[in-house]
């Protein structure tokens, strides 16, 4: 997997490339983590071209926004396809999450 | 009983092999004309019982391997996953309740519950020493 990612003062963009699986996921987790701790607040999370996802990925987004909402930061998904959409919506995480169609929506919405 | 030409292959018990995994699927897909969709379900689907099957389903440090076979038939795709691990049945597992806010959402048991989901029956047996499961799912051709 190939995480692309921009920051912009506490806002971090994280475009997502490949499979998020049991094997990238640990990677992943490291990457938002290690923005958090250098001043991240805002996550956006584009996955436009993300292939895969199982629930080794749905357990990084689920323990980064818990800690995103401890420090009241933001978390926005999206540009799914949508078999992967579908996935979150199975787990029940469309529920908590806010998930939008375009990049563009994504960043004006924060 | 009808006799189906069944397309297999061995994992080892590796997360590595997760890729294994996914380049078999992409090949026996093309072969039997498997939509992308349900591609990428039947994926989820094993990749989970795979993930777990090698979490938890062996009490030595040993390798082990785990077998995929696959049919389709008239328009119904079987997938059998046999593991020679502790007897463990996901189908008995209970799913989650499912979360409505961030709060009460905990990701244990998740794994199966998207298995259970994504295909039309999961049927679980346990012969001599191996679990056997034996997914099903339509073949929806658009």
């Amino acid at each position: 997997m190939e995480i692309i990612e921009e920051k912009r003062g506490p806002l971090s963009t994280f475009k997502l490339q490949g499979r998020l699986d049991s094997n990238t996921s640990q990677v992943f987790e490291k990457r938002i983590f290690d923005a958090m701790s250098d001043g991240t607040k805002n996550v956006v999370i584009d996955f436009k071209d993300l292939d895969y996802i199982s629930s080794a990925g749905l357990r990084v987004i689920l323990k980064a926004t818990k800690a995103l909402k401890r420090e009241d930061g933001k978390i926005r998904l999206c540009a799914m396809q949508d078999y992967v959409k579908e996935v979150f919506e199975i787990a029940g995480f469309d529920s908590f999450l806010t998930i939008v169609p375009t990049l563009d929506d994504a960043l004006k919405s924060m | 009983m009808t006799f189906q030409t069944c397309m297999s292959f061995e994992l080892k018990n590796n997360l590595s092999e997760l890729s294994t995994l996914c380049e078999r699927l992409e090949r026996i897909g093309g072969a039997l004309g498997i939509p992308r969709r349900l591609l990428f379900e039947i994926n989820l689907a094993l990749d989970e019982l795979f993930t777990n099957i090698i979490s938890y389903g062996y009490a030595d440090q040993s390798e082990h391997s785990i077998r995929v076979c696959i049919s389709a038939e008239n328009d119904l795709l079987t997938v059998v996953l046999e593991d020679d691990g502790i007897p463990f049945n996901p189908v008995e597992r209970l799913s989650p309740e499912l979360p409505c806010t961030l709060e009460e959402c905990k990701v244990g048991g998740l794994g199966i519950h998207l298995v259970k989901n994504l295909m039309d029956e999961v049927v679980y047996s346990r012969c001599g020493n191996k679990n056997v499961l034996t997914l099903k799912k339509a073949i929806e051709k658009n």
